[in-house]
Protein backbone atom coordinates (compact mmCIF):
# COMPACT_ATOMS: atom_id res chain seq x y z
CA UNK A 1 0.00 0.00 0.00
CA UNK A 2 2.76 2.53 0.99
CA UNK A 3 4.65 1.59 -2.13
CA UNK A 4 1.41 2.32 -4.46
CA UNK A 5 1.41 5.44 -2.92
CA UNK A 6 4.45 6.21 -4.04
CA UNK A 7 4.09 5.33 -7.38
CA UNK A 8 1.04 7.46 -7.51
CA UNK A 9 2.89 10.44 -5.84
CA UNK A 10 5.49 10.18 -8.75
CA UNK A 11 2.87 10.03 -11.29
CA UNK A 12 1.05 12.96 -9.87
CA UNK A 13 4.56 14.75 -9.43
CA UNK A 14 6.09 13.72 -13.40
CA UNK A 15 2.67 15.30 -14.56
CA UNK A 16 3.13 18.60 -12.81
CA UNK A 17 6.73 18.26 -13.78
CA UNK A 18 6.13 17.68 -17.46
CA UNK A 19 3.24 19.74 -17.90
CA UNK A 20 5.50 23.05 -16.47
CA UNK A 21 8.59 21.44 -18.88
CA UNK A 22 5.93 21.81 -21.91
CA UNK A 23 5.01 25.34 -21.05
CA UNK A 24 8.20 26.51 -21.01
CA UNK A 25 9.75 24.13 -23.79
CA UNK A 26 11.07 25.28 -27.02
CA UNK A 27 10.77 23.31 -30.12
CA UNK A 28 14.15 23.02 -30.10
CA UNK A 29 13.72 21.50 -26.53
CA UNK A 30 11.42 18.78 -27.73
CA UNK A 31 13.59 17.26 -30.27
CA UNK A 32 13.63 13.98 -28.54
CA UNK A 33 9.59 13.71 -29.26
CA UNK A 34 9.98 15.98 -32.70
CA UNK A 35 12.11 14.08 -35.13
CA UNK A 36 10.99 10.73 -34.15
CA UNK A 37 7.42 11.81 -34.80
CA UNK A 38 8.73 14.06 -37.99
CA UNK A 39 10.81 10.63 -39.29
CA UNK A 40 7.46 8.62 -38.94
CA UNK A 41 5.14 11.11 -40.23
CA UNK A 42 7.88 11.43 -43.07
CA UNK A 43 7.72 7.74 -43.98
CA UNK A 44 3.91 7.69 -44.08
CA UNK A 45 3.02 10.31 -46.25
CA UNK A 46 6.59 10.09 -48.14
CA UNK A 47 7.40 13.79 -47.18
CA UNK A 48 10.96 15.05 -46.04
CA UNK A 49 10.69 17.50 -42.81
CA UNK A 50 13.79 19.04 -41.91
CA UNK A 51 14.10 20.79 -38.88
CA UNK A 52 13.69 24.35 -38.65
CA UNK A 53 15.83 26.10 -35.70
CA UNK A 54 13.17 27.89 -33.68
CA UNK A 55 10.28 26.28 -35.63
CA UNK A 56 9.86 22.56 -35.54
CA UNK A 57 9.91 20.26 -38.86
CA UNK A 58 8.91 22.03 -41.75
CA UNK A 59 8.24 20.24 -45.59
CA UNK A 60 8.81 22.82 -48.06
CA UNK A 61 6.81 20.51 -50.44
CA UNK A 62 3.82 20.51 -48.30
CA UNK A 63 4.05 23.85 -46.32
CA UNK A 64 3.37 22.06 -43.34
CA UNK A 65 4.97 22.87 -40.17
CA UNK A 66 5.29 20.63 -37.30
CA UNK A 67 5.91 22.36 -34.26
CA UNK A 68 5.65 22.54 -30.57
CA UNK A 69 1.94 22.02 -30.23
CA UNK A 70 1.26 19.40 -32.86
CA UNK A 71 4.62 17.77 -30.03
CA UNK A 72 1.74 15.18 -28.49
CA UNK A 73 3.35 16.11 -24.97
CA UNK A 74 -1.02 16.34 -23.24
CA UNK A 75 -1.46 12.80 -25.52
CA UNK A 76 2.01 11.43 -23.50
CA UNK A 77 0.83 12.60 -20.64
CA UNK A 78 -2.55 11.23 -20.01
CA UNK A 79 -1.03 8.04 -21.91
CA UNK A 80 1.54 7.73 -18.76
CA UNK A 81 -0.84 8.30 -15.78
CA UNK A 82 -3.29 5.92 -17.74
CA UNK A 83 -0.66 3.34 -18.31
CA UNK A 84 0.75 3.69 -14.41
CA UNK A 85 -2.89 3.56 -12.90
CA UNK A 86 -3.48 0.12 -15.23
CA UNK A 87 -0.50 -1.95 -13.97
CA UNK A 88 -1.00 -0.07 -10.48
CA UNK A 89 -1.89 -3.73 -8.78
CA UNK A 90 1.19 -4.92 -10.07
CA UNK A 91 3.04 -3.12 -7.75
CA UNK A 92 4.04 -4.76 -4.76
CA UNK A 93 7.78 -3.84 -4.19
CA UNK A 94 10.25 -1.09 -5.15
CA UNK A 95 11.48 -2.60 -7.68
CA UNK A 96 7.93 -3.71 -9.22
CA UNK A 97 6.98 0.00 -8.77
CA UNK A 98 10.18 1.38 -10.74
CA UNK A 99 9.53 -1.58 -13.35
CA UNK A 100 6.11 -0.34 -13.76
CA UNK A 101 6.97 3.42 -14.10
CA UNK A 102 9.70 2.55 -16.51
CA UNK A 103 6.97 0.23 -18.54
CA UNK A 104 4.24 3.20 -18.18
CA UNK A 105 7.46 5.63 -19.50
CA UNK A 106 8.08 3.85 -22.69
CA UNK A 107 4.74 2.67 -23.39
CA UNK A 108 3.53 6.27 -23.33
CA UNK A 109 6.67 7.32 -25.56
CA UNK A 110 6.34 4.60 -28.41
CA UNK A 111 2.41 5.31 -28.25
CA UNK A 112 2.65 8.88 -28.27
CA UNK A 113 5.29 8.83 -31.38
CA UNK A 114 2.95 6.39 -32.86
CA UNK A 115 -0.22 8.01 -32.69
CA UNK A 116 1.00 11.82 -33.36
CA UNK A 117 2.47 10.35 -36.77
CA UNK A 118 -0.83 8.93 -37.46
CA UNK A 119 -2.87 11.69 -36.77
CA UNK A 120 -0.33 14.72 -38.22
CA UNK A 121 -0.34 12.14 -41.49
CA UNK A 122 -4.27 12.21 -41.57
CA UNK A 123 -3.81 15.73 -40.95
CA UNK A 124 -1.23 16.46 -44.33
CA UNK A 125 -3.93 14.46 -46.54
CA UNK A 126 -7.04 16.55 -45.14
CA UNK A 127 -5.08 19.45 -45.66
CA UNK A 128 -4.48 18.23 -48.71
CA UNK A 129 -7.79 17.29 -49.92
CA UNK A 130 -10.11 19.74 -48.85
CA UNK A 131 -12.91 17.88 -47.02
CA UNK A 132 -16.55 18.37 -48.19
CA UNK A 133 -17.75 19.09 -44.33
CA UNK A 134 -19.46 22.40 -45.56
CA UNK A 135 -20.32 23.45 -41.70
CA UNK A 136 -16.92 22.45 -40.48
CA UNK A 137 -13.87 25.10 -41.12
CA UNK A 138 -10.10 23.52 -41.68
CA UNK A 139 -9.26 24.67 -38.14
CA UNK A 140 -12.01 22.52 -36.49
CA UNK A 141 -12.06 19.77 -39.00
CA UNK A 142 -8.34 19.75 -37.55
CA UNK A 143 -9.77 19.68 -34.14
CA UNK A 144 -12.42 16.81 -34.02
CA UNK A 145 -9.57 14.84 -36.18
CA UNK A 146 -6.66 15.08 -33.33
CA UNK A 147 -9.76 14.46 -30.63
CA UNK A 148 -10.67 11.16 -32.42
CA UNK A 149 -7.27 10.47 -33.19
CA UNK A 150 -5.96 11.14 -29.32
CA UNK A 151 -9.07 9.48 -27.59
CA UNK A 152 -9.03 6.54 -30.43
CA UNK A 153 -5.22 6.10 -29.09
CA UNK A 154 -5.79 6.03 -25.72
CA UNK A 155 -8.96 3.53 -26.43
CA UNK A 156 -6.17 1.09 -28.08
CA UNK A 157 -3.59 1.53 -26.52
CA UNK A 158 -5.81 0.59 -22.73
CA UNK A 159 -7.12 -2.23 -24.81
CA UNK A 160 -3.47 -3.19 -25.76
CA UNK A 161 -2.41 -2.85 -21.87
CA UNK A 162 -5.47 -4.73 -20.36
CA UNK A 163 -4.50 -7.39 -22.98
CA UNK A 164 -1.00 -7.92 -22.42
CA UNK A 165 -1.77 -7.68 -18.51
CA UNK A 166 -3.94 -10.66 -18.48
CA UNK A 167 -1.76 -12.82 -20.71
CA UNK A 168 1.38 -11.97 -18.28
CA UNK A 169 -1.07 -13.19 -15.11
CA UNK A 170 -1.88 -15.99 -16.87
CA UNK A 171 1.26 -17.31 -17.72
CA UNK A 172 2.37 -16.87 -14.16
CA UNK A 173 -0.61 -18.60 -12.79
CA UNK A 174 -1.66 -15.64 -10.85
CA UNK B 1 -34.19 -5.03 -27.49
CA UNK B 2 -33.56 -0.91 -25.78
CA UNK B 3 -32.39 -2.66 -22.24
CA UNK B 4 -29.95 -4.46 -24.12
CA UNK B 5 -28.40 -1.88 -26.25
CA UNK B 6 -28.25 0.20 -23.33
CA UNK B 7 -26.34 -2.49 -21.00
CA UNK B 8 -23.97 -2.45 -23.91
CA UNK B 9 -23.40 1.07 -23.88
CA UNK B 10 -23.18 0.90 -19.87
CA UNK B 11 -20.33 -1.74 -20.30
CA UNK B 12 -18.69 0.22 -23.25
CA UNK B 13 -18.55 3.33 -20.71
CA UNK B 14 -17.60 1.45 -17.82
CA UNK B 15 -14.47 -0.22 -19.95
CA UNK B 16 -13.51 2.97 -21.31
CA UNK B 17 -13.53 4.77 -18.04
CA UNK B 18 -9.98 5.46 -17.94
CA UNK B 19 -9.21 6.71 -20.68
CA UNK B 20 -11.84 8.82 -21.02
CA UNK B 21 -11.03 10.25 -17.42
CA UNK B 22 -7.45 10.76 -17.98
CA UNK B 23 -8.08 12.27 -21.47
CA UNK B 24 -10.60 14.57 -20.03
CA UNK B 25 -8.35 15.27 -16.72
CA UNK B 26 -5.32 17.09 -19.33
CA UNK B 27 -7.44 18.27 -21.93
CA UNK B 28 -10.11 19.92 -19.49
CA UNK B 29 -9.43 19.66 -16.04
CA UNK B 30 -5.68 20.63 -16.26
CA UNK B 31 -6.68 23.74 -18.47
CA UNK B 32 -8.91 24.89 -16.00
CA UNK B 33 -6.63 24.74 -12.95
CA UNK B 34 -4.04 26.35 -14.78
CA UNK B 35 -6.97 29.91 -15.74
CA UNK B 36 -7.62 28.69 -19.39
CA UNK B 37 -11.12 29.09 -18.60
CA UNK B 38 -10.51 33.62 -18.47
CA UNK B 39 -9.81 33.33 -22.27
CA UNK B 40 -14.05 32.92 -22.57
CA UNK B 41 -15.26 31.40 -25.25
CA UNK B 42 -12.62 30.19 -27.18
CA UNK B 43 -11.95 27.60 -23.99
CA UNK B 44 -16.13 27.20 -23.72
CA UNK B 45 -16.11 26.23 -27.49
CA UNK B 46 -12.96 23.64 -27.42
CA UNK B 47 -14.40 22.42 -24.17
CA UNK B 48 -17.44 21.85 -25.30
CA UNK B 49 -16.49 19.61 -28.66
CA UNK B 50 -13.90 18.00 -25.95
CA UNK B 51 -16.08 16.59 -23.64
CA UNK B 52 -18.81 15.49 -26.60
CA UNK B 53 -16.84 14.00 -29.03
CA UNK B 54 -15.48 11.12 -26.80
CA UNK B 55 -18.45 9.89 -25.72
CA UNK B 56 -20.43 9.92 -29.08
CA UNK B 57 -17.30 8.41 -30.75
CA UNK B 58 -18.31 5.22 -27.93
CA UNK B 59 -22.11 5.30 -28.53
CA UNK B 60 -21.02 5.24 -32.45
CA UNK B 61 -18.64 2.43 -32.02
CA UNK B 62 -21.36 0.42 -29.84
CA UNK B 63 -24.15 0.98 -32.38
CA UNK B 64 -21.97 -0.13 -34.94
CA UNK B 65 -20.59 -3.40 -33.32
CA UNK B 66 -23.93 -4.02 -32.25
CA UNK B 67 -25.58 -3.57 -35.73
CA UNK B 68 -22.29 -6.02 -37.10
CA UNK B 69 -23.31 -8.67 -34.66
CA UNK B 70 -27.26 -8.69 -35.87
CA UNK B 71 -26.29 -8.91 -39.26
CA UNK B 72 -23.79 -11.45 -38.54
CA UNK B 73 -26.45 -13.66 -36.67
CA UNK B 74 -29.19 -13.22 -39.47
CA UNK B 75 -26.38 -14.43 -42.05
CA UNK B 76 -25.48 -17.68 -39.84
CA UNK B 77 -29.52 -17.93 -39.40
Amino acid sequence: MKTKLCVVTVVVLAVWAMKRYYANARADDLWWILTPTARLAGAITGTAFAMTPGEGYFSPERLFLIEKSCAGINFMIAAFGMVTFALLHRVGSGLSGARVLAMSLSASYSATVLVNSARIAIAMRLAAHSVAVSTLSPVQVHRVEGIVVYFGGLMLLYELVQRCDRAAAARCGQ
Amino acid sequence: MTRAIWSVVAQAFRRAAPPLGWYYAVTLALPVANGAAQTGAPFVEHAAVVLVLPPALIVLACATRTIARVLRRAEQA
